[in-house]
């Protein structure tokens, strides 16, 4: 095991971790804004992190700048795909949730 | 293979949410996780070339369509 | 009340991914020996890329750059392509699309010039898949009603 693929472990470690909070996140809130927080933002870094650390693991190949290329459009396309399901939601009228 | 369950676990929220907007949402993040899984089974089956050009059409059709559901519910006005 | 069509987020964000959705479809269409891929499969991906320029810019820019007169054209055309070269390779002398006797027009080697066959027939597919797609993306949004016909049909009544 060589030294670009033991550099790839924390960055796919990590990478797992905000996935699961993201998905506990998406179980536990109890509005759907909330659960919007934790999906667009949560999602995003955990994708962009495996993405990265896939990308080391092969070394400097002509596969690794085209993961690269997709890390780049999700980091680009997620948060305005968040944008587009937050607007139509506030459009229809459903109301945040507010601690009593 | 632990990603496998966040998937399920992730769709547990799609069948169960209150209302299409929720489901929205979940199928979103079933998208993102699958293209994970999909790039980790290229290492595993020693053929990256190939399913990194599958991960990256399924990237761009799951923005596009979650845009188009986006645009459709609020033009219906309904949740 | 403002639309999708008047968010100024989502266009700009569209405005700046559908060039490279489009060069990734060529990319996809070109290399349909050696990836997966091909000529169906790139088709689908350029008409995605002008559905999602129609949801997002509104419909009258969206037909102001593509109407359905083009879009007919671009179909018929491709199919033109397709079974042309299926005809050329009748006329030479071999079965249909048998592209092995091509080369006795492009003066290569029998196998360069299947290769060559079978790109220019991948081109005209993804052509026509692409039309096809926008045209029955663009008659399902607009219930086949265009605004000139209805002045016409409200001068008229």
């Amino acid at each position: 095991m060589n030294i670009m693929q033991a550099l790839s472990i924390p960055f796919l470690l990590g990478g797992f971790f905000f996935f699961l909070a993201a998905t506990i996140g998406l179980l536990r809130f109890p509005d759907f804004y909330t659960r919007l927080h934790a999906t667009g933002k949560g999602d995003t870094l955990a994708v962009l992190l495996s993405l990265i650390g896939l990308s080391v693991y092969e070394g400097f190949s002509f596969t690794a700048v085209k993961i690269l290329f997709i890390a780049v459009f999700m980091f680009l396309a997620q948060p305005t795909s968040t944008h587009a399901i937050s607007r139509a939601a506030m459009r229809c009228g459903l109301k945040p949730w507010v601690k009593k | 293979m632990g990603l496998f369950f966040l998937v399920l676990l992730c769709l547990y929220r799609g069948v169960f949410g209150p209302g299409v907007l929720n489901r929205v949402a979940a199928i979103s993040a079933i998208g993102t996780k699958t293209l994970v899984i999909l790039l980790i089974m290229g290492y595993i089956y020693q053929r990256v070339d190939m399913f990194v050009d599958i991960s990256m059409v399924y990237a761009l059709l799951n923005f596009i369509g979650t845009i188009t559901v986006a645009k459709y519910l609020e033009m219906s006005g309904e949740i | 009340m403002t639309r999708l069509t008047d968010d100024i987020i989502i266009r700009a964000v569209a405005r700046i991914m559908i060039p490279f959705i489009q060069l990734y479809a060529l990319y996809v269409i070109m290399h349909g020996h050696h990836s997966p891929g091909g000529g169906f499969q790139g088709g689908v991906i350029l008409g995605a890329s002008f559905i999602l320029y129609l949801i997002t810019h509104g419909l009258e820019e969206a037909r102001a750059r593509m109407s359905e007169l083009k879009a007919g054209i671009f179909s018929a055309s491709g199919l033109l392509i397709y079974s042309g070269i299926g005809l050329l390779c009748l006329i030479l002398g071999s079965n249909f699309l048998n592209y092995g006797s091509l080369s006795l027009i492009l003066k290569v080697i029998p196998a360069q010039a299947r290769s060559l066959g079978i790109l220019g027939v991948e081109i005209g597919v993804g052509i026509t898949v692409m039309a096809v797609m926008f045209s029955i993306f663009f008659d399902i949004s607009t219930g086949g009603i265009i605004p000139e016909d209805k002045e016409i049909k409200e001068e008229n009544g």
